[in-house]
């Protein structure tokens, strides 16, 4: 992506813009109260939206990749006629985290590689991604700092940081831009220079504050590889109870199963899509009964394992954003890809 | 057009093979060849029930046509097997790495088939027969559970004749009528004498057979680089997006469902 040049607006004259756009008509989504816990809903104000958490539980994949999604619908007659559903619709995604922007951004990855999921990328093509820099840490589980996950990769229209009565905005495309150019002014070497010091300051919190990664970010496939057939898959995995809440709120979580839907009258029905998840039991049995990733160990090592090996050693980037919603959601405590990869390490050592 | 839609087809006949097998001959309505390499598959729709991976049966021709043996097991294979001439389905590929012939030129093949696992081969084995002076040798090893369960009895008989094949058939339980061997397929092996130098092996079949023939052959010393399989999983999509056929860091839909045994050696998960 090319770099465009970053600018400053003040948080009042940006939090109207988004307003007044939400006036027009336009869908906004954002972090909000839900209940007692905080998720993506689309706003009818920006006075709703939570910019330092608590985390969404579920993130702004669902957006993109829904939870459900009718692939395409048909008509059963003498001919058969199907009829595709590639659809989007122009939303904004404000207040996006970087653990999140990352997630999208290996999702768009891996939608766009060799046979591209037109669905994904449709969705992907409409919406407008306005990122917010995290200054203090969003959840006890998160460790979003020991996975170089701090700071977006790129993926975002716009970027921002409070600093105050301002936000400091990183542009990363032409919507972006065109978005704010009315309110946007230069930035001077003042503000860089204190977007540098919030920066300081907010390594040193996280570092003080974020759970330790022992082994180096860059030795993970390495250490999963040399450790495939350590007894804490196995430890762990015998406390699985195969919810798969840890494949539902992770951000780079993207199986998924298909199922076909047909009405009353035989005739016309649909193909849609779900989440699936790799420690379901189902996710690898087949008609003649046959399991083939049999054992729960198996299940969660192949999980920590496609984070931090195989995707990882493939787009050189870990696909574990540090975001911590597995380890949250999870009732037993054993798939915290952190947890599991220090304890790893620790054994190894030994 | 997207990966996911299915182009609409026709099923010209189908022919009962057994108690739970049909075989279906099925025509894009493009009018287009399908265009398929031995040992890929199509992700086949029934509108309404759901899609499923099957292999495509038979050799690779310019005909308009193409054959699927499918074994009625959950939704979407019965609603296939009961299905009528002239009904339409959906057909997605041909997808995955097939079995490249040039592998297999000049060579002598031993084809080693465990039940089902011989609709997938015939689209090879027919490839080698129809152009057989371009390879060497060739033995065909086929098993299944009962007599009955024997998958395109004419084509066995034919094989059984030819003098350019070897051709040995085993079942696991015989009946009153059955006069060759008894036993699972690796009884098959003292029948033949084969090189292992000069041959290239190709199982297909239930996945615990796998590991015994592996063994075999590794016995008779063939090297692993001369060993081919086909491998069954759960698939979804067909293109390397659903996850489910995973097989460490890779996709059978997509890396195979054909694959070398060098390969696979290294992968825990795979056998
Ligand atoms: C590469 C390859 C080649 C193959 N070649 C052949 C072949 O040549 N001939 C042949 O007969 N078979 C072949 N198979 C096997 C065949 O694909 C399976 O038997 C088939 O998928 C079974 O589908 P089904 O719908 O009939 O069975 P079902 O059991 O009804 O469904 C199959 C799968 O879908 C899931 N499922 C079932 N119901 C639902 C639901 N309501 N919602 C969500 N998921 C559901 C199940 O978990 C199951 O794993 C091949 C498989 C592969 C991978
Ligand atoms: S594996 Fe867990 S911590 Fe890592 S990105 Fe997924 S949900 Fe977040
Ligand atoms: S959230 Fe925990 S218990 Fe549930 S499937 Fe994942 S590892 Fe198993
Ligand atoms: S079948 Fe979906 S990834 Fe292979």
């Amino acid at each position: 992506m090319k770099k465009m040049k970053n600018c400053v607006v003040t948080k009042r004259e940006l939090l109207d813009l988004i307003d007044r756009k939400i006036g027009e008509g336009k869908e906004v989504i954002a972090p909000a109260k839900q209940e007692n816990q905080a998720n993506f809903k689309r706003i009818k104000s920006t006075r709703e939206i939570l910019w330092e958490g608590p985390q969404t539980v579920i993130p702004p994949k669902a957006f993109l990749f829904p939870q459900e999604e009718e692939l395409m619908e048909y008509e059963v007659n003498d001919e058969i006629k199907v009829k595709v559903k590639v659809e989007g619709k122009p939303i904004i995604l404000l207040g996006i985290h970087p653990c999140d922007m990352n997630g999208t951004t290996l999702l768009d990855k891996v939608f766009a590689e060799n046979n591209l999921d037109e669905h994904y990328l449709k969705k992907r093509e409409f919406v407008t991604i306005i990122g917010a820099e995290c200054l203090v840490p969003c959840s006890t589980e998160s460790f979003c700092y020991r996975k170089e996950s701090v700071l977006p990769l790129e993926g975002f229209d716009l970027f921002l940081t409070d600093m105050g009565k301002n936000f400091f905005v990183e542009v990363g495309s032409k919507k972006g831009k065109s978005l704010i150019s009315k309110i946007a002014r230069k930035t001077t070497p003042s503000d860089a220079k204190k977007l540098r010091k919030i920066r300081r300051v907010r390594d040193n919190l996280f570092d003080k504050e974020q759970r330790k990664l022992k082994p180096k970010l860059e030795d993970l496939p390495k250490l999963l590889r040399e450790n495939y057939d350590s007894p804490v898959w196995d430890e762990h995995g015998s406390r699985c109870f195969n919810c798969g809440s840890c494949n539902m709120v992770c951000p780079t979580c993207y199986c998924f199963d298909v199922r076909d839907y047909m009405e009353l009258n035989l005739k016309r029905g649909n193909r849609t899509r779900f989440w699936d998840g790799c420690l379901l039991t189902d996710f690898t049995k087949v008609a003649s009964g046959e399991i083939f990733r049999e054992g729960r160990g198996a299940r969660l090592r192949h999980r920590t394992n496609r984070k931090d090996w195989y995707l990882f050693e493939k787009w050189e980037r870990s696909f574990c954003t540090g975001c911590g919603r597995c380890g949250k959601a999870c009732l037993t405590k054993i798939v915290d890809p952190l947890d599991i990869e220090n304890e790893l390490y620790d054994r190894w050592k030994r | 057009m997207t990966i996911y839609k299915p182009e609409i087809a026709k099923i010209n006949r189908i022919e009962k093979l057994t108690k739970t097998e049909s075989l279906l001959d099925i025509e894009l309505l493009s009018g287009k060849s399908l265009g398929h390499q031995p040992g890929q598959f199509v992700e086949v729709s029934v509108f309404g029930v759901g899609e499923a991976p099957i292999s495509i049966s038979s050799a690779p021709s310019d005909l308009a046509t193409f054959q699927l043996c499918v074994r009625a097991i959950g939704n979407v294979t019965s609603a296939l097997c009961g299905k009528k001439p002239g009904d339409k389905i959906g057909i997605r590929g041909p997808f995955g790495k097939g079995f490249e012939l040039k592998h297999f030129k000049g060579k002598d093949i031993l084809f080693v088939a465990g039940g089902l696992g011989l609709a997938p081969l015939r689209s090879l084995i027919w490839s080698v027969l129809n152009s057989r002076k371009d390879y060497g040798k060739v033995y065909i090893l086929y098993g299944a559970k009962i007599p009955q369960e024997l998958l395109f009895k004419e084509e066995l008989k034919n094989w059984k004749e030819r003098e350019d094949v070897e051709y040995h058939v085993t079942v696991d339980v015989g009946d009153e009528k059955w006069q060759d061997n008894v036993g699972v397929i690796t009884t098959l092996f003292p029948y033949i004498q084969f090189d292992p130098a000069k041959t290239q092996a190709v199982i297909v079949g239930p996945p615990i057979m796998y590991r015994f023939v592996i063994r075999e052959l590794k016995n008779h010393g063939t090297p692993d680089k001369k060993i081919w399989v086909s491998l069954e999983r759960k698939m979804k999509c067909g293109v390397g997006k659903c996850g489910h056929c995973q097989i460490n860091d890779i996709y059978v839909c997509q890396d195979g469902p054909v694959f070398n045994y060098e390969k696979l050696k290294n992968l825990p998960e795979a056998i």
